[in-house]
């Protein structure tokens, strides 16, 4: 049976619905030793500022039970370093390539676009509002809704290419920040980014993280990663970006009924270089075996 | 870069050596035969369940005949606990080679390799590599314990000298921490560059020692790691040069440029 997995994420066309978490897959060059990146719908990058940043002190993970704790704080060499040594690789990729963009102030965020829209084979960017690591910016632009609006205006000022907004589940009400980055034009949500958290060795006394606090990842996070997608795809009408603890392609098709148009593989990475891509054959491998013609038919497909 | 491998792997023996340190033998050639001296290994552990990342492992010796590497790895939290109460035969899911390599210096300088605990494991190799080589090696290793100097024996066949060994409690050679008996050596003889894996703060003396001799010094290291391929950026270690990954820029690093 033919299958069409290709989906439309806010005017980005993947050939299937899947994509990687950034900050878990570098710019996929690591991964390529293991299985064929244009595989996948497409590749988000780790997350990439105007200016390198030195990211945080360690130790930055912790393991915790069913998924893990990191504190990298951003680390990234920058955007020219991106575009010298990244981005002409990424482009002879067979996949579309989404760059994630991180900034300290709105004025960083709106700089980092502009500076890559001077280049070719970018085809959306991921806009990080909901890093829970870095002190300025990240977590704090995606709390508040007027704030999370004004990232997104400066942004969408610089761009027509697909615009994603990557939501933090740190907040009361995540459908607020969801409207209120609808209505500055955001192309697309991503959700969720990872949940706040903290280890602690009882031996020692003291935090694991030398940050003390860290963001939880993994399938530890699914079930709420799961309800906030549903929540968000009742609250608006641009397309949903899910991710939190996929590790398997039935886990993609139930953020696809909960209402995601494609999703991402994160943690599932550093437990399988080759995630991503099982997460790929698995979806093909449920459709035939349901009968789905098109994964188009799924999204938000639950019945309640 | 050089091409990391997925394997699958199996566990063909897994014993105690002593107190708290196991032995793995496992069957996986290409990845065996692939290993070079200070390489690790990134392995899922079966049955591991809620913990879901890998443990990376040093390699200690390579049988290429038989396609085979043990691993000499000491009991320290869950992950491996877990793995010391597994029985072999058992399947494994194996990343590797990881991380760069000891080189064999160009002269005929004499060397001294320093390892403490399980550190013997990773210098095992590099030392076989050298001594193949016709290089003069001198060997510390430090323990707790007499029991706990288990790659004693090993060391001794292979330099046809017994190695200096220290232990914390007396109970065999020097009596206190190795960082003594190489601060002795530093004085009384010329080497050309210290090789050391341990501890971290022991390390970090090692480290002082020799480049306070002006002997260039190298040092594995290791921090806590996800990925084990270069991506995530846990691992990092601080470096006069900024972070660098200690999986795939290192484990090896020049000891005059790490910010301890």
């Amino acid at each position: 049976m033919d299958i069409n997995t290709q989906v439309n994420l806010g005017g980005l066309m993947m050939k299937n619905p899947v994509t990687t978490a950034s900050g878990t897959f570098a710019s996929g060059k690591e991964y390529a030793q293991f299985f064929d990146v244009g595989k996948l719908g497409a590749i988000t990058t780790k997350g990439v500022s105007l200016d390198g940043w030195q990211g945080n002190d360690t130790p930055r993970i912790a393991e915790t039970p069913s998924g893990m704790l990191n504190s990298i704080g951003l680390q990234n060499p920058g955007v020219d370093a991106f575009v010298k040594k990244d981005l002409p690789w990424l482009k002879e990729q067979d996949t579309k390539v989404i760059v994630n963009v991180s900034g300290h102030s709105v004025d960083e965020y709106q700089a980092v676009v502009e500076a890559l829209e001077a280049h070719e084979g970018i085809d959306a960017y991921e806009i990080n509002i909901s890093c829970p690591n870095v002190d300025r910016g990240g977590l704090t632009f995606g709390t508040d809704p007027r704030v999370a609006a004004e990232v997104v205006s400066a942004c969408r000022a610089q761009t027509k290419r697909p615009m994603i907004v990557k939501l933090t589940p740190n907040v009361t009400d995540i459908t607020e920040i969801a409207r209120a980055v609808e209505a500055a034009g955001a192309d697309a949500v991503s959700l969720i980014n990872t949940l706040l958290g903290m280890a602690i060795d009882p031996y020692k006394r003291k935090p694991i993280l030398a940050r003390v606090v860290g963001g939880l990842s993994g399938p530890a996070v699914k079930p709420v990663a799961l309800r906030m997608v549903w929540q968000v795809h009742q609250a608006v009408n641009i397309p949903i970006l899910g991710m939190g603890g996929i590790c398997t392609g039935l886990d993609a098709i139930e953020f696809i009924l909960a209402g995601a148009s494609a999703v991402a593989v994160g943690t599932a990475n550093f437990m399988n270089p080759q995630s991503a891509l099982e997460v790929v054959s698995g979806i093909e491998s449920f459709c035939a075996n349901q009968g789905v013609k098109d994964i188009n038919e799924l999204i938000g497909e639950l019945n309640c | 870069m050089c091409e990391i491998l997925q394997r699958s792997g199996t566990v063909v023996a897994n014993r105690k050596l002593a107190d708290n340190l196991f032995l793995l033998d496992i069957q996986s050639r290409e990845i065996a035969c692939a290993m070079g001296p200070g390489q690790f290994i990134h392995v899922q552990i079966p049955g591991m369940d809620a913990r879901i990342l890998r443990r990376p492992f040093s390699v200690y010796q390579v049988d290429e005949a038989a396609g085979t590497m043990s691993v000499l790895y000491q009991t320290v939290g869950a992950g491996t606990q877990h793995l010391a109460a597994l029985e072999a035969p058992f399947s494994v899911d194996i990343i590797g080679p990881v991380g760069n390599c000891w080189e064999v210096p160009e002269g005929n300088d004499r060397l001294l390799l320093v390892a403490g605990g399980v550190g013997a494991a990773p210098l095992f190799v590099y030392a076989q590599q050298l001594v193949a080589a016709g290089k003069q090696v001198d060997v510390v290793l430090g323990a707790q314990n007499k029991d706990a100097l288990v790659a004693r024996e090993a060391y001794e066949e292979l330099l046809g000298v017994e190695p200096y060994c220290a232990t914390d409690d007396g109970s065999y050679g020097y009596h206190g921490f190795c960082t003594g008996v190489v601060s002795e050596l530093a004085k009384s003889k010329q080497y050309g560059l210290v090789a050391c894996c341990g501890p971290e703060p022991m390390m970090k003396i090692v480290s002082d020692i020799a480049l306070d001799s002006n002997i260039p010094a190298r040092v594995s290291l290791e921090k806590r790691m996800a990925c084990g391929i270069g991506a995530c950026l846990s691992c990092v270690v601080n470096t006069v040069d900024g972070y660098k990954r200690s999986c795939v820029d290192g484990p090896i690093f020049d000891a005059a440029k790490v910010v301890w």
